[in-house]
């Protein structure tokens, strides 16, 4: 029975080292992106590292709930990232610098805050143009209130309006320029020359507003607003999101100074069904909040997410919670 | 229905007397196992796509309470490769017979502790973690490591088996419901004990082992202890032991007045009915605070545990019998009685596995492929979706389980009140009503 | 004096043989009953068809509100609102489902056709208890339940009279 014995216990020995052995040696050697909410961790790696050219492979997986993978300033489709799944993404780089990937499915009240950054070298062609956002060239107090001292009656008709302006000459409001730099408030100013009513002054206004976005831009706005802000600042704009309390609650925590003078702090979300406070901003003033975001008061910054084009989209998209545009 | 001897065919006798298929089966067990710890430790923190958590609470219990319990009694224990590492210190061997003296400290267990209640408390303190443990695999990592490291323990301290014996969590219900399986392994003749001498099968000899259960295979007349490990078979110069097939619950026939088991009994049918209502049920503050253990939501939820099952449910049952007068003492009668809620308690956690067993089957296929959740897609299976089983037969099932429950469970109530001369009615009653809220619980 | 002896052993199997039919139909008037029972089809609902529209919450690791009631044909549509992470709701036995993002109120329509008490449960891993986050859906009444509590009531009084009269 000796030889029997022996094998035995070499079978036993074996068979407990390799199930102890295995999970260990292949857990240790599996490169992983580990992605959980923000609280839990993040991304784990949130750095990585790229060179021109060369293909990236990423293998992520959730350690909880669902999240998204995408990298931002690419309009790169969200790819999921499912708990205890792993996903492959692959990415390739064709320019140098510093890239943030961020997570796309709504995890938590800090789910804006997953971002992690990927150092892409390789060499540059040429300098990259910084490019300063006009609410800074402008010197434009993004944090000031915007209130609009007069406020439309009934929601403004952009069909309306389109008919209205056929007696005016509205050349200069067809300026892109223009119009980003003007609150819809000021422009109703400037009909004040005109024989027109207030309220078809108003209708006006959301004609010219319509004028400077396409359907496709709204509907890509909408997508966005959907995807990336209704979570907190409500479905339909009225910033009573699902995270609309739990924000102004977090307050108590957590609040910054600016400039020495005031003190910024976690606050409910901007309401855009609020006549009084969107139409007193400007384009470009929204364009300011999105990019930089709240500096504490909850408002994530979305400047290193959306391209320039994504924002001006996501904005046509907030003005249509004031105006009626057509179908 | 008349006992048939399995041990009758050679082929069947030899298969179990033989150390090596028994072995081999070991073997893969013991592996298993030890990758389910690791599983647990080192993959996935998402349950439903771990090793630990998908085969041990989904896959090694569905095989548990729907096959092994009902219709092989102690059948995990013949292959649970937990008491293994140290019987095979104990013995100085895998497959060698007794050669030497055993080196270890072989203690007999001390008297006070030679009973139930140790298993009694083991399974309530798992019960009172579970909504932890079912869903955390580090956790379920940590108690499998805990209960191996616990049994190798015991086993350089005390003889046999002390750990299954008196402590293992699962083993303690595993033994009072295998009085109901139509298994059993009893002796053949009981003169031919009476002349022998030297009791190998108790004591040990140079062909084979003493009983690791602490049992004595000659006064076998119920399987609560038997753990099936054929150890006697081997040992028995007289060929006087056998394997039967028999009719469910034939060890009920003479209930047993253990107070220890009693108890076991209430433990089990409470914890069924609870985890049906705050695992299965619609309501979620049940839920968070079985799941926040440490807050004081949990706190309340662990006394409202403890109360029903110690206070409210032997407390009804108890009720029923205290106008009958009777020459049998209270104790003995409410012990006895308290045998019908062992059928009762099985089929309420068949009832109560067979839910979410079905809807959770389909994570099998995705922890074969992905057991640790690295990528891997070793049988194809990785992607598979979850998907619930057979739900059009769940809830007849379920009733099917229930009502079939009762009925095995008053058949009992009924032999069992006869042997202490009192109404089965109460008791009736008593089952009716914990059968019509289970039902209620679950459909 | 032969005639007593013989009419004796006669008598108790006459006796035995009686007793022996009337237990087995006791025992076929009980299976019968209790087939009865599970089979009876229930009385249709006269109550029209209507349309149905709940807004249900969804956090980890459960639903508000987490019973719904309809009848039997209701079109019913439910609104799912997720309030932390991405929750799903899938409904047994119609085998439907749908998923929403926080931000993202998600829609499933069907008709309840099939009556009886059903579960909905989250079909997206939402955390560590999300097995067990549970809803219950009753269409017209919980017949089933109904005639499960009959049929236990059928089997106790089964074993408590068929039971007694073998002793």
């Amino acid at each position: 029975m000796r030889r029997a014995e022996f094998v035995s216990r070499f079978l036993i020995l074996v068979g407990m080292a390799l199930a102890i052995g295995a999970p260990i040696l292949f857990w240790s050697r599996t490169p992983l992106i580990h992605v959980s909410t923000a609280e839990a961790g993040g991304w784990s790696p949130d750095t990585l590292r790229a060179k021109v050219g060369k293909p990236l492979e990423l293998h992520l997986i959730s350690d909880d709930v669902v999240h998204g993978f995408a990298v931002g300033q690419m309009e790169m489709e969200g790819v999921n990232v499912l708990p205890g799944k792993v996903t492959e993404v692959t990415l390739k780089f064709d320019k140098p610098g510093t890239y943030t990937f961020f997570c796309t499915r709504w995890c938590g009240v800090n789910h804006w805050r997953m971002r992690g950054t990927i150092e892409v070298s390789g060499p540059s062609s040429e300098p990259e143009p910084v490019s300063v956002p006009q609410y800074v060239t402008l010197r434009i107090d993004i944090d000031a209130p915007h209130d609009s001292p007069v406020t439309p009656e009934n929601r403004p008709s952009a069909i309306h309006g389109q008919q209205l302006k056929a007696t005016l000459d509205i050349s200069k409001f067809n300026n892109s320029d223009f119009y980003r730099t003007h609150s819809p408030y000021q422009v109703f100013e400037e009909l004040n020359s005109t024989p027109l009513t207030d309220s078809e002054k108003w209708d006006v206004v959301s004609y010219i507003w319509q004028s400077h976005t396409t359907s496709e831009a709204l509907a890509n706005g909408k997508k966005l607003f959907a995807q990336n802000c209704a979570a907190c600042h409500g479905e339909g704009g009225g910033g009573n999101g699902v995270f609309a309390d739990k924000i102004a609650q977090t307050g108590e925590v957590s609040k910054q100074t600016m400039t020495g003078s005031e003190e910024m702090q976690m606050q409910k979300p901007a309401d855009f069904t609020n006549p009084t406070r969107m139409l007193g901003a400007s384009p470009v003033l929204l364009q300011g909040k999105i990019l930089r975001g709240g500096m504490g008061t909850g408002m994530p910054m979305w400047g290193s997410i959306f391209t320039e084009q994504q924002i001006w989209d996501l904005i046509a998209y907030l003005y249509s919670f004031q105006f009626e545009y057509e179908k | 229905m008349a006992k048939i001897e399995l041990t009758r065919n050679s082929f069947i006798k030899n298969i179990l007397k033989d150390r090596r298929p028994q072995l081999a089966v070991f073997i893969v067990m013991l592996v298993g196992y030890i990758f389910a710890i690791m599983a647990g430790l080192v993959g996935t923190p998402v349950g439903s796509h771990n090793f630990s958590i998908v085969f041990v609470w989904i896959a090694w219990w569905a095989v548990l309470i729907l096959v092994a319990v009902p219709f092989f009694g102690r059948g995990w224990c013949a292959v649970c490769p937990i008491p293994l590492p140290g019987e095979w210190l104990q013995r100085g061997a895998v497959l060698a017979l007794p050669d030497k003296k055993p080196k270890w400290l072989n203690l007999r267990v001390p008297k006070m502790f030679r009973n139930i209640w140790l298993q009694n408390i083991s399974f309530l303190l798992l019960a009172l973690f579970s909504s932890v443990l079912l869903t955390t695999p580090n956790i379920t990592g940590i108690v499998l490591a805990g209960m191996l490291f616990a049994a190798v323990g015991l086993s350089t301290v005390f003889e046999r088996r002390a750990f299954c014996r008196y402590l293992c969590p699962v083993s303690g219900f595993i033994g009072l419901y295998s009085q109901t399986a139509p298994i059993e392994l009893r002796i053949k003749d009981k003169q031919v004990c009476a002349n022998c001498k030297a009791k190998p099968c108790y004591n040990g000899s140079s062909a084979g082992y003493g009983c690791p259960w602490d049992v004595f295979p000659g006064g076998l007349t119920q399987n609560t202890y038997c753990g099936l490990c054929m150890e006697c078979i081997r040992t028995c110069p007289h060929d006087n032991i056998a394997v039967n097939i028999r009719p469910f619950s034939a060890d009920l026939a003479k209930p047993s007045t253990r107070m220890d088991e009693a108890f076991k009994a209430f433990i089990m049918l409470g914890s069924a009915m609870i985890y049906a209502g705050v695992l299965l049920g619609p309501w979620g503050t049940l839920k968070d605070a079985a799941y926040n253990v440490g807050s004081s939501a949990w706190l309340v939820y662990a006394l409202v545990f403890l109360t029903f099952i110690f206070a409210i449910l032997p407390g009804f049952f108890t009720l029923g019998m205290l106008k009958t007068k009777s020459i049998v003492p209270l104790k003995k009668r409410f012990a006895s009685l308290s045998t019908a809620l062992i059928p009762l308690g099985l089929m309420f956690w068949v009832a109560f596995s067979l839910s979410f067993v079905l809807t959770n089957a389909s994570y099998i296929l995705a922890a074969l492929s992905d057991p640790l959740g690295l990528g891997w897609n070793l049988f194809g299976t990785a992607t598979a979706t979850w998907q619930p089983m057979l739900t059009i037969f769940l809830a007849p099932a379920q009733t099917f389980a229930l009502v079939g429950g009762l009925i095995w469970s008053a058949r009992t109530t009924q032999k069992a009140a006869q042997e202490v001369k009192v109404s089965p009615i109460p008791v009736h009653v008593y089952s009716f009503v914990a059968t019509s809220l289970m039902l209620w619980l679950l459909l | 004096m032969p005639e007593p002896t013989l009419t004796q052993p006669i008598q108790s199997t006459v006796h035995r043989t009686f007793h022996k039919m009337r237990s087995y139909l006791s025992s076929l008037l009980f299976l019968m009953t209790g087939l009865v029972v599970v089979f009876v089809p229930l009385p249709a609902s006269t109550t029209a068809h209507q349309e149905r529209t709940f807004q249900i919450d969804a956090r980890q690791f459960s639903y508000f509100p987490s019973e719904l009631n309809v009848n039997a044909g209701d079109t019913v549509t439910i609104k799912l609102v997720s309030n932390d992470v991405v929750h799903g709701l899938y409904v047994d036995a119609y085998d439907v489902s749908v998923e929403a993002d926080p931000g993202q109120t998600a829609t499933l329509t069907f008709i309840a056709n099939k009556a009886g008490a059903f579960r909905f449960r989250c079909n997206v891993t939402c955390g560590a208890m999300h097995p067990f986050m549970i809803g219950k859906l009753t269409v017209g009444s919980n017949h089933w339940l109904y005639r499960s509590i009959g049929l236990a009531i059928l089997a106790i009084m089964g074993v408590i009279v068929l039971i007694k009269r073998k002793a």
